[in-house]
């Protein structure tokens, strides 16, 4: 894997932590 | 001051409930997020959106937001709201729905129209693009179905509009970018700004997944276009997906256009019975007659209706005699003979004479009105089923968007040719091609049919739980007084005990006298039985003195000095009264499926103190329904236990189940046994349904699983029961258990598929069949999955308006 295909993976890993925490953990905590 | 702090301290929370009209909802996940933002906002009790019915019930505290600042929430997620006028009828809401429907309808006739056109000029305009980069790198269309037409109409193409080819491919993919930009722009817009302002509110929906799919495809078509030598560079070609982004929208416009008619098509049963109502009535008014309309008739006035009119308001017969067609509102096929003294349903058709009548209840208390009432609110509820599918499309959009960028992560990894290309065309076809809204739309879809059908066929459901629960019921238990048999009990007999004053026809007549004198003040339709006989027999009754009833047993009380009980076995036991003399007589009527009603008085006619004894007794028997016997077969066929009630003795009720095929009967209850024997029911696991008048049966309707009611037209106002069988027939009791029992199997399927469309499309669409058969799925082949899906749901929903219930 190249340094390009490592970025897009960490990015992408990121990317589904941060939706995940936006419509789940941050959207229940404004929602208490 | 103290007090009135005080006073103010323990007031309780001021409560209102408003409905508030919401345009633009297309599915589930777009109702979970109005509800949401209703709930959340200060003040508000309870919120709950329905998405058949555009509506948001909302009960909240008037001292701390107002219905303008619910409406202004509403706006802020995107949506369209309006204060409703607060007088409006059930009418006039519905024709508002109607009215709105028919402007989105055609609205998204035109941006489907245009889009759908706009997308062939793009296809046709992208093919010499496609072939200008076609030696750069790999052909990145994997898409057979795709690929098939591509090479076909590149062919065609080339023979039509040769000099195409020669267009420098820059100008090509700038014209490209304009038209796209145009219908995202226009018809498209709501996607975004819905997507955006779900997003603001940490929520995501169908609009969500469309605005990342297309506009992840936009952006990347538009660095492709901008800088094609970037691409170039790195041997992968420039391709651009703006002919994809406006086909994918043109295709979900034309999956949301088809979706819309078909759910116009859902509250077709309602519009039906609101189109019932006349617009004007003959009125006649100090002797003179005139025309007026419907909304200025008041209660008291005389109105004519002639042969094949329809009735304008409900009333009540002055004089004239006719033949009614209550069919559209009972299911009863048969015209029903009409008399002076007999109401009249505002909405139903005059077949043979003419009469007039006096108007009686007008506006909403109107029966018509009241059927519209409680359809539209059933049809705005949820079903239990529907927590499964709010649950799963609350969660949906962003696992969803998870897989996508998965999705491109592990092609832009794994792909050998194209990553870059490869990873952005499987992301966008996962994002489009899921489809929350299919699931959204099984449950409701299907209730609002459910209860427009079972309207047509006289039985009005009260909501999608009375629905499902109906669906589960096991064991059927049937009052015996107006369920299995006519509710019309006549006298029979009238037999003398000989050791009782009276004796002789003489005596009979005197027996039925005082008796029907003590019952005139009671209201069971024995008593009524009895008070009738005599009245047409031209007896002249007492007025009773002391009159005492006794719920379940009989009455008693004074004729002129005269005390008299008239009751049953029970109420004779209770006051010490023996029956002994009359046994055998009593014995033989109940074995003929006869009610005996013993008549007691005190033992001299001058009133001398001595205790009551028996004086007779007066048969009344009440036949059994014509239909009782096929109904009951019918249950068992559903696979039911069904079981009679009654407060008639067990002879009397061994007789009457025989006849109608019932085996088992519990005879001798009282009103407040009914409600016990059926929680003894429903202690030994069964799901039960009462069949019963709503009045008499109240509580035992309110116990049963499911209550249904009982009536014939005017009727059916009873306010008891999840279910009213309007047309009195018990055959109906089989139809809405069946017609339930349908419902969920064809919600579970649309469920079902739904579930299984996502499952399977997913994954196809990331390319899982790419290693094994090299098959990718398009974005735009994905668009007319996802459009596909939600219109079977509703169409297999439809289905449910031709299936067998009879």
């Amino acid at each position: 894997m190249s340094g390009v295909d490592w970025l897009v993976v960490v990015a992408g890993i990121a990317a589904i932590a941060w939706v995940n925490w936006y419509f789940f953990v941050a959207g229940n905590d404004r929602r208490r | 001051m103290t007090v009135g702090a005080d006073a103010l301290a323990t007031r309780p929370a001021a409560r209102e409930t408003i409905r508030i009209p919401v345009t633009g909802m297309t599915c589930a996940a777009c109702q979970a997020r109005v509800q949401r933002t209703l709930q959340r906002e200060p003040g508000v009790q309870d919120a709950s959106v329905n998405l058949m019915m555009h509506t948001a019930a909302v009960t909240y505290d008037p001292r701390s937001v107002s219905p303008d600042r619910l409406v202004e929430a509403i706006r802020e997620t995107g949506y369209g709201a309006s204060l409703a006028p607060p007088e409006r009828s059930a009418f006039a809401e519905q024709e508002a729905r109607d009215r709105a429907q028919a402007e989105e309808l055609r609205e998204l006739r035109v941006k489907a129209g245009a889009s759908l056109a706009l997308g062939v000029v793009a296809m046709v305009l992208s093919m010499p693009l496609m072939m200008a980069y076609a030696h750069v790198g790999m052909g990145t269309r994997t898409d057979p179905l795709l690929h098939r037409l591509t090479e076909w109409m590149d062919g065609a193409l080339g023979g039509v509009l040769p000099w195409l080819y020669t267009v420098e491919p820059g100008l090509l993919a700038a014209g490209l970018m304009v038209i796209t930009a145009f219908v995202m722009g226009w018809a498209g817009r709501h996607f975004y700004t819905r997507a955006w302002s779900a997003f603001r509110h940490h929520s995501a929906d169908m609009n969500t997944l469309i605005a990342i799919g297309t506009g992840a495809a936009f952006i990347y078509s538009v660095v492709a276009t901008v800088a094609p030598g970037f691409f170039l560079a790195r041997g992968i070609a420039p391709d651009v997906y703006y002919e994809a982004v406006v086909i994918i929208i043109a295709l979900i416009l034309t999956g949301n256009l088809l979706e819309a008619r078909a759910k116009t098509r859902t509250s077709s049963a309602l519009r039906a019975l609101v189109d019932l109502r006349p617009s004007t009535a003959r009125v006649a008014r100090d002797g003179v007659e005139a025309d007026v309309p419907v909304e200025s008739v008041i209660r008291g006035d005389a109105i004519l209706v002639r042969p094949g009119e329809r009735i304008p308001v409900d009333g009540e017969i002055i004089s004239g005699e006719s033949a009614v067609d209550e069919s559209m509102l009972t299911g009863e096929s048969m015209p029903v003979d009409k008399r002076p003294g007999d109401a009249v349903i505002g909405g139903t058709i005059n077949r043979s004479g003419a009469f007039r009548y006096r108007a009686t209840t007008l506006g909403a208390d109107s029966v018509l009105a009241r059927i519209v009432k409680l359809m539209r609110d059933a049809q705005g509820s949820r079903a239990p089923i529907q927590r499964l599918a709010d649950r799963i499309s609350g969660i949906f959009v962003p696992v969803v968007i998870s897989i996508a960028i998965a999705t491109f992560a592990i092609w832009f990894v794994a792909a050998d040719t194209a990553p870059a290309v490869r990873a952005m065309t499987a992301s966008v076809a996962v994002l489009i091609i899921a489809c929350p809204c299919a699931m959204g739309l099984a449950v409701p879809t299907a209730v609002m049919v459910a209860t427009g059908r079972g309207a047509a066929l006289g039985i009005l459901i009260k909501g999608g739980e009375a629905l499902q629960r109906a669906g589960d019921i096991d064991t059927v238990v049937l009052d015996k007084t107006g369920t299995v048999t006519e509710g019309r009990p006549a006298v029979t007999d009238v037999v003398l005990a000989s050791t009782g004053v009276l004796s002789g026809s003489d005596g009979e007549i005197e027996l039925l006298r005082l008796a029907a004198s003590i019952e005139t003040s009671s209201e069971h339709p024995l008593a009524e039985a009895i008070v009738r006989r005599a009245t047409e027999d031209g007896l002249v009754l007492g007025i009773p003195d002391a009159f005492v009833s006794s719920t379940g047993r009989g009455a008693a009380g004074r004729v002129g000095r005269l005390l008299v009980v008239v009751g049953n076995q029970r109420m004779m036991a209770e006051r010490e009264i023996d029956v002994g003399p009359l046994a055998g007589a009593a014995a033989r009527l109940a074995a003929e499926g006869k009610t005996p009603v013993y008549v007691a008085m005190d033992g001299g006619r001058d009133g001398s103190a001595k205790g009551p004894a028996l004086s007779g007794l007066i048969a009344v028997a009440d036949p059994v329904k014509a239909t009782a016997r096929e109904a009951i077969d019918r249950l068992r066929r559903l696979g039911l236990r069904v079981v009679m009630l009654t407060g008639d003795d067990e002879r009397t009720a061994a007789a009457v189940a025989r006849q109608a095929g019932i085996d088992t009967v519990v005879a001798g209850v009282l009103p407040e046994g009914k409600v016990e024997e059926i929680r003894r029911l429903q202690g030994e696991g069964r799901v039960v349904a009462m069949v019963g008048d709503g009045i008499n049966d109240a509580p035992a309707l309110a116990q049963a699983d499911v209550g249904m009611a009982i009536g014939t037209g005017a009727e059916i106002a009873a306010e008891a029961g999840d279910v009213v069988l309007m047309r009195g027939d018990p055959r109906s009791a089989a139809q809405a258990i069946r017609l339930s029992r349908q419902t969920m199997r064809t919600t579970k399927q649309s469920l079902f598929w739904a579930f299984v469309y996502n499952v399977v499309g997913i994954p196809i669409a990331a390319g899982a069949l790419y290693p094994h058969f090299g098959l990718l799925l398009s974005p735009v082949i994905a668009s007319a999955a996802m459009a596909l899906s939600s219109v079977s749901v509703v169409t297999n929903s439809l289905r449910l308006r031709r299936a067998a219930v009879s």
